[in-house]
């Protein structure tokens, strides 16, 4: 059976869609890069969802969102069945600061698939405009395979 | 922020109520409607049976903690593992917890290595992890 990952990249209020299989998830894909503009808009929406209080920066956590979100927002797996975040390692590297945008980078590490479960461990890397690293990290997402 | 950075140093706790309108939000503002967050009646029929929160959602409650904690020094070069065991849902009361495990000095910088751990209001392990925070050198601190 397939199921589809539709990507969506945001860039300048377009968007563009790609759908890939999910057999092409396999070790060494690349996700098509996103970028996000990191509005006042979008910042204050967050803080408002995670009861959180602003100091002028893009909580790391609103970033890591916007980066694991372009990965599983559009997984279409067999009804009935859910995707789920099992872990997650970021690494911090600047402050961001509101306006800015940034590059989202993610790749399948490896994929471990036992019986009808499958494990993917992504690597992401998200970058500023200057392609200075903001973050880093890992997700393990299990799926239905 | 800590005045005091030593070894056993609890760090304040972040309490917060999970509710169906709060995960909707984080929805819009994250963009990931992954059903199994907002759609109740996709989620009751799934083996979770019903909706979840996302686990970034419980993970910016961590950073929270982290930030009112150690301040900038969290936000521009934190570092976290966090291990996902239980889901939270709507109506859950959410308690992060954590404290400084260690003071590591490294390369003539010091670092504070705290564990965390996020309960629902049944004391069920939702997330646990271990966060690492380099610290400024005018920061006061200790090693025990």
């Amino acid at each position: 059976m397939y199921y589809y990952i539709v990507y969506r990249c945001i860039k300048n209020n377009q968007m563009s869609v790609k759908a890939v299989s999910c057999d092409e998830l396999i070790a060494g894909y690349e996700f098509p890069r996103a970028t996000y503009e990191l509005t006042a808009l979008l910042v204050s929406k967050y803080l408002k969802a995670v009861d959180g209080a602003g100091d002028g920066f893009v909580p790391p956590m609103a970033i890591t969102a916007c980066a694991i979100a372009a990965i599983t927002k559009s997984f279409s797996p067999p009804a009935g069945t859910v995707v789920i975040h099992a872990s997650q390692e970021l690494e911090f590297f600047k402050l961001v600061p509101i306006g800015a945008t940034i590059e989202c980078h993610a790749r399948v590490a490896q994929k471990i698939t036992r019986g009808r479960m499958s494990m993917l461990i992504l690597e992401l890397e998200i970058v500023d405009q200057s392609k200075e690293k903001v973050q880093s990290g890992r997700a393990t997402i299990a799926l239905p395979s | 922020m800590l005045t005091d950075i030593r070894e056993g140093r609890v760090l304040n706790p972040v309490v917060r109520h999970i509710t169906q309108e709060k995960i909707n939000l984080y929805a819009e503002a994250s963009g990931d409607f992954n059903p199994i967050h907002v759609d109740e009646s996709f989620a009751r029929k799934t083996p979770l049976g019903g909706t979840i929160a996302h686990g970034m959602l419980n993970l910016a409650y961590v950073s929270e903690m982290m930030t009112s904690a150690f301040g900038r020094n969290w936000l521009a070069e934190g570092k976290l593992r966090a291990r996902f065991k239980e889901p939270a849902r709507p109506g859950d009361t959410l308690t992060i917890s954590g404290k400084i495990d260690c003071v590591e000095q490294k390369d003539d910088v010091s670092y504070a290595i705290c564990s965390f751990e996020c309960r629902n209001q049944k004391g069920e392990m939702i997330v646990t992890g271990e966060t690492t925070v380099k610290l400024s050198k005018d920061e006061k601190h200790d090693r025990k």
